[in-house]
């Protein structure tokens, strides 16, 4: 645990000049199996301490690889310098941040950092069961992993915090040959928010997703081309959470916005069809907590839910403390940062739509002609509303009912086209949280939805 | 330098202690300066102090690595504790295989020291020359940097490399608006070992951001057809040449037997004009990798020589498990061999196809296949651009369109790292509305 060697340096604070101190440690460990031989076997860490400074609408910012005293003192110093040379070369005499509450958030549990042995052999019973239960791969993939980052937060007129978030899982990709030669692959993460002593205790309690995942892959082997075109699409609860993440959530994270995204011109205008709510959660979401928590950002701001998309209106963006004042929006604590030497950046934190009133079922039921998209390995969006998923699991649809399983497909569209094509919402929320959104930093997110029947454009040959 | 000289020592020193048969540790010592642009104006000045330790052991043929970014003695120890105790917990590979010749070089290059005022006064110069030249350009982000490293790599086996280097690096996303029209964002980046000439004219900048304020009246196209798509540089990068090395070429896919070309050393791959290499001795790469990371010299080498397969690109761990050899590299500083027309020869010779100046898709498969969005794109009819493209994507197989290529241009990006022209492949499926 970190301890707090940075409330003392507030009296180093200058005087009027919003100020942020951090002290974090970033954990990472990991172990790849390629085919049962240990590959990788890597534990990482990273700390330090760093400090932001603004002043007349600009940044300073330094960190250093050490968390003491000196430290503090030495990056404070170099990041008041910075945001003064700023001001006096760049800046636009913007006045100072409006101030926050002044609280201190609880600290959460600590982390327990296992041995390397404890990844290696978790891994191990998986493979094990891996190559004595699916005889039909030509090679398999396990890997076991942790990350987690601990933050010391202490700022000059907002909350203080002390963050504790592990996350831990372990990736499966297994790959079969089709008759033809040609390699597939799936893929599944298996874990999610805890450290990885408390997620992985018995390998037999994933048997069972494992059989689902090789049995997809034995039917992708005797899978067909995506027809292109545009098609009416069930997409599965993760694809869901992709869309929402990646084609929306971007474009209304107020710096993109600011640098000319779609949402700039929306804000209050018909995007999705009313069926469709879509919110960046904090950290409590349907009554339960959220994949990824989040209940302080690192500018100090607590946490609150943002609503984006109310009933197929653009209502919100997602801010900082410094665009919320430019945009007259209220900060509600997405300002993270990803390393101790990274600065605050808008993220998404739990973004999903909410859940509607269909089942399943009779979304497939409903469909003539189409494809029920499950599992997507990559999304990318444009500033401009457009997307692009690569899909690695989905089925045909023919006449309500499921057909062939699909080889590796993508399907694209324009984010704020294809919402208002949302005719049915599924009643259950699948999330996902194992992946890493990058945007100058890598950042844990959370994402989610329900299935959605729609319209979206699909590649193929 | 001598300061890390002697924590890589005292490193070694311990992991023997400790019972390791093999170590080696790469002691950095990191320094960035930085400048943010957002939204088209300057937000931040960033100043970062880094270290890093990075050390591998081998016990009983076991390995284990451990990373840290702490110098003091205490984290040193616990970290050689934690390596050893990673790999105690692996399981024996014969493969594990380390550079047993012993080096000892150390070398300065690129830009170590870094002109702070010049920096800035470059960034701003870029901006104003850019709000000025290119009015309809938006600059979502810009992060112009200088980052300089001190670096000993040593190992039990007396292997010991000592670098100092630096260099400056510029990093750009844009996008063009007018009114309520606006382009998908773009970016263009150059790695420079200087300053002396303003940075609009490094790289493919200029051009990239020209080409960007033309795609503000994007049409759909209509159909489905196959035809001719011109790759420029990055888009070939994210698709064609990531499918080579990830899926055919490397450690991975030729370990667990996916490589579709893992059979083919020698053989035809690709159009006879096509010789892809990697040359970190190349005179135009600003900082180079002298070793790899298991401690042996790099050299240049031939991937594809004049459309043959001629090496894979394996570490030599990767081949001793299949049997191949290791590779003068570890796949950097790729060249690709311009051919003799201009782009717009190129075009000119095209009667419908596509000039893709972004690729955004999904993970290719590993037989070669795949599909996604032609972004910053031009519709190509009767040997001219028609006008730039909207909501189209293209799909097909990067080993078959390597056989299909019908040009390769003279124009080549050389952004301080690769040198990569545009190339025109036949066949590739395109879909429209």
């Amino acid at each position: 645990m970190l301890k707090d060697i940075l409330t003392n340096k507030k009296g180093l604070f200058e005087t009027g000049v919003h100020t942020e101190l951090r002290g974090q440690i970033n954990r990472n460990r990991r172990v790849t199996l390629l085919n049962g031989d240990v590959m990788g076997n890597v534990r990482s860490e990273q700390s330090g301490v760093s400090a932001r400074v603004y002043r007349g609408g600009v940044y300073g910012f330094s960190s250093m690889a050490e968390y003491t005293d000196e430290a503090a003192e030495m990056v404070l110093k170099a990041a008041t310098e910075n945001a003064a040379f700023m001001d006096k070369h760049a800046g636009i005499g913007k006045p100072a941040l409006p101030g926050m509450a002044l609280k201190q958030l609880p600290t959460q549990e600590d982390i327990r950092d296992c041995e390397q042995k404890i990844y290696v052999d978790f891994a191990r019973g998986i493979d094990a069961y891996i190559a004595k239960n699916c005889p039909k791969l030509v090679s398999r993939a396990v890997v076991s992993m942790e990350d987690s980052m601990e933050k010391l937060i202490v700022t000059s007129d907002a909350a203080t915090g002390h963050i504790l978030a592990p996350r831990s899982y372990v990736y499966v990709e297994l790959t079969a040959m089709t008759d033809a030669g040609n390699p597939v692959v799936l893929y599944v993460p298996l874990g999610g928010k805890g450290t990885f002593d408390k997620n992985f205790s018995d390998p037999a309690a994933y048997y069972g997703q494992i059989d689902k995942l090789y049995e997809r892959l034995m039917q992708k082997r005797e899978g067909v081309y995506a027809e292109a075109g545009e098609k009416i699409v069930v997409l599965d609860g993760m694809m869901t959470g992709m869309l929402s993440h990646e084609a929306v959530g971007h474009t209304v994270e107020a710096d993109l916005v600011l640098g000319g995204s779609v949402a700039a011109h929306n804000l209050n205008k018909r995007v999705a069809s009313e069926l469709v709510t879509l919110s960046d959660f904090a950290h409590t979401a349907f009554g339960a907590e959220c994949p990824l928590p989040v209940y302080i950002d690192d500018e100090g701001t607590e946490a609150k839910d943002v609503t984006l998309i109310r009933d197929g209106i653009l209502t919100g963006y997602m801010n900082s403390r410094e665009s919320a004042q430019h945009f007259g929006m209220e900060a509600a604590g997405n300002a993270r940062a990803w390393s101790f030497s990274d600065e605050p950046l808008i993220r998404m934190r739990n973004t999903s739509i909410h859940p509607g009133k269909d089942k399943l079922e009779d979304m497939i039921a409903s469909v003539d002609d189409g494809y029920y998209l499950i599992d997507s390995n990559n999304g990318q969006a444009d500033t401009t509303g457009e997307f692009m998923f690569g899909v690695t699991m989905g089925y045909e649809i023919k006449n309500g009912k499921l057909g062939k399983a699909l080889l590796d497909t993508t399907i694209s569209g324009v984010a704020f086209e294809m919402l208002k094509t949302v005719d049915m919402v599924g009643d259950e929320i699948c999330w996902v949280s194992s992946g890493m959104c990058g945007k100058k930093q890598p950042m844990p997110v959370g994402m989610g939805g329900p299935a959605l029947r729609c319209k979206v454009k699909i590649g193929g040959r | 330098m001598d300061k890390l000289n002697k924590l890589a020592q005292e490193i070694l020193a311990e992991a023997k202690t400790q019972g390791a048969d093999y170590a080696q540790c790469s002691v950095i010592e990191e320094e960035k300066k930085e400048f943010n642009v957002d939204g088209g104006r300057f937000s931040l000045m960033r100043t970062l102090f880094n270290r890093t330790v990075v050390i591998t052991v081998l016990k009983d043929q076991r390995k284990g690595t451990v990373s840290i970014n702490r110098f003091d003695s205490d984290a040193v120890k616990t970290a050689v504790k934690d390596a050893i105790a990673a790999a105690e917990s692996g399981q024996p590979d014969d493969a594990w295989q380390f550079e047993d010749k012993p080096v000892e070089t150390e070398y300065t290059e690129g830009a170590p020291e870094c002109d702070t005022d010049k920096l800035f006064v470059r960034t701003k110069e870029l901006l104003e020359t850019i709000r000025e030249k290119h009015p309809t350009i938006m600059m979502e982000q810009m992060i112009t940097v200088h980052t300089s490293w001190k670096i000993v790599y040593m190992t039990s086996n007396n292997v010991i490399y000592r670098s100092t280097s630096g260099n400056y690096h510029f990093d750009l996303m844009y996008s063009a608006h007018e009114g309520e029209k606006g382009t998908s964002f773009f970016g263009s980046g150059v790695t420079l070992k200087d300053l002396d000439k303003p940075v609009i004219e490094c790289g493919f900048i200029e051009r990239d951001l020209a080409s960007i304020e033309q795609q503000l009246e994007p049409k759909a196209l209509e159909g489905k057809f196959t035809g001719t798509v011109v790759m420029a540089p990055y888009a070939l990068s994210g698709v064609v040449l990531s499918t080579i090395m990830f899926n055919f070429v490397s450690d991975m896919c030729l370990i667990n037997g996916t490589s579709i070309w893992k059979d083919k050393l020698g053989e035809q791959v690709a159009d006879p004009r096509l010789t892809i290499s990697f040359e970190p001795y190349s005179d135009d790469v600003v900082v180079r990798d002298r070793h790899t990371g298991e401690g042996y010299p790099t050299e240049n080498f031939d991937l594809i020589k004049d459309g043959r397969l001629n090496s894979f690109c394996l570490s030599q761990y990767g081949a001793n498990k299949t049997g191949q050899k290791r590779s003068g590299n570890s796949g950097n500083n790729i060249r690709i061999k311009a051919g003799e027309k201009t782009l717009e020869e190129i075009i000119a010779g095209i009667d419908k196809g596509l000039l893709v100046m972004r690729f955004s898709g999904g993970e290719p498969a590993a037989s070669g296949e795949f599909s996604g969005v032609a972004k910053n794109s031009f519709y190509i009819e009767n040997g001219k651009i028609a006008y730039a493209l909207t909501e189209t994507m293209i799909s097909g197989n990067a080993a078959e369109m390597l056989m299909n290529i019908k040009e390769i241009s003279k124009d080549t990006l050389n952004d301080g790292e690769v040198s990569v022209p545009y190339i025109a492949f036949e066949g590739v499926t395109i879909s429209g509305k």
